[in-house]
């Protein structure tokens, strides 16, 4: 058993990602800070990597120049403009809301709103109340007799 | 009349799409703006790398307009493009080199040689053409980065005032010159 659980824990062991080791900070908060902002900012040259995870040179200046200013006690928000003014909204993963992306906020909303708004209309339509008057019921029952006598002969 | 308009409504949507991914099959997700568009150069120090004890700042490059281009040795498409830069420079373009050294990686330079990069420079700009006026050495990339740059190559637009009017990302070719360069140079001249 105690060899077993051994082995297992090399298995587990293998997923650690060392990369965070190669940096020092002085305090706890500049660590999860730094790890948040490298997560959140896009790498210019591999597009679709944030620059923790990107090998490309610039990934590697963005997150070494991350590091400085957070050393420096620059808020999160700060470092983020920093790279926008640089590097363009696109450095950023949470594109800010403006004309041209107003559409990726505004077209699902109205999706479901038109979605919702199409099936309350039918249900609508398919409740409304049914009308039925005595002259219906001699109506009906007239032509179950005309029906009745068409096929006897 | 309601169910005419119900019935054309997915013609709308295709034709929605249609529009949607036509514009795509030319958007170039590569062809990202530097957030310095339209403001001045950011301010720098830097030195030559061909001389010794020559400096270059943001100050000095003012007074004329002249093309930023950031290249290496390293990369193959800046190897490419020094053939039409080099007729672009003999047209009477001022281009001013900004060498983006690749340095961090092992496999790529090994430590950062002087000597050695001012030697790769000369072979390669004699056999492919020399374009610049001179060549600003950018080793740790502050400037780059300053700059948005990304990689290379990259081409900035700066006028008289030092306020950068134009980024490309990518190697210029008569057909990039024709179309983005070429109308802005115009209107400058």
């Amino acid at each position: 058993m105690k060899w077993f659980l051994l082995t297992l824990s090399l298995f587990v062991s293998m997923g650690a990602f060392a990369e965070q080791d190669r940096y020092q900070f002085d305090n706890n908060k500049q660590a999860i800070l730094f790890e948040e902002l490298t997560k959140e900012l896009r790498c210019p040259k591999c597009q679709n990597q944030n620059i923790a995870d990107s090998d490309a040179v610039v990934a590697k200046d963005l997150r070494d120049k991350v590091l400085v200013l957070v050393k420096e006690g620059k808020s999160k928000d700060e470092v983020i403009d920093y790279m926008i003014d640089r590097f363009g909204y696109f450095v950023h993963y949470d594109p800010p809301v403006t004309p041209a992306t107003l559409v990726l906020w505004v077209l699902p909303v109205l999706i479901v709103i038109v979605g919702f708004g199409f099936i309350v209309i039918r249900q609508r339509k398919a409740s409304v109340k049914q009308t039925w008057s005595s002259d219906d019921e001699m109506l009906l029952a007239k032509l179950i007799e005309q029906n009745k006598r068409q096929e006897q002969s | 009349m309601n169910r005419k308009i119900l019935a054309l409504a997915p013609l709308l949507v295709f034709a929605f799409v249609c529009v949607f991914l036509y514009q795509g099959l030319f958007a170039n997700p590569r062809e990202i703006q530097t957030g310095r568009l339209g403001q001045e150069m950011p301010a720098f120090n830097l030195p030559d790398l061909m001389q010794d004890n020559k400096e270059w700042t943001n100050e000095s490059l003012k007074g004329e307009v002249y093309l930023l281009n950031v290249w290496g040795t390293w990369c193959p498409t800046c190897l490419v493009e020094l053939g039409y830069l080099t007729k672009l420079r003999e047209q009477g373009v001022k281009i001013i080199g900004l060498y983006y050294v690749q340095g961090y990686d092992a496999d790529f330079d090994g430590p950062f040689n002087m000597q050695s990069l001012r030697t790769e420079v000369t072979d390669m700009l004699q056999r492919a053409g020399d374009p610049y006026q001179f060549n600003i050495l950018d080793l740790h990339r502050t400037l780059s980065l300053d700059l948005g740059v990304s990689g290379a190559p990259e081409t900035f637009l700066v006028d008289k005032n030092g306020t950068i009017l134009l980024h490309h990302t990518g190697d210029i070719n008569p057909r990039v010159w024709r179309a983005k360069f070429a109308p802005i140079m115009q209107e400058l001249k």
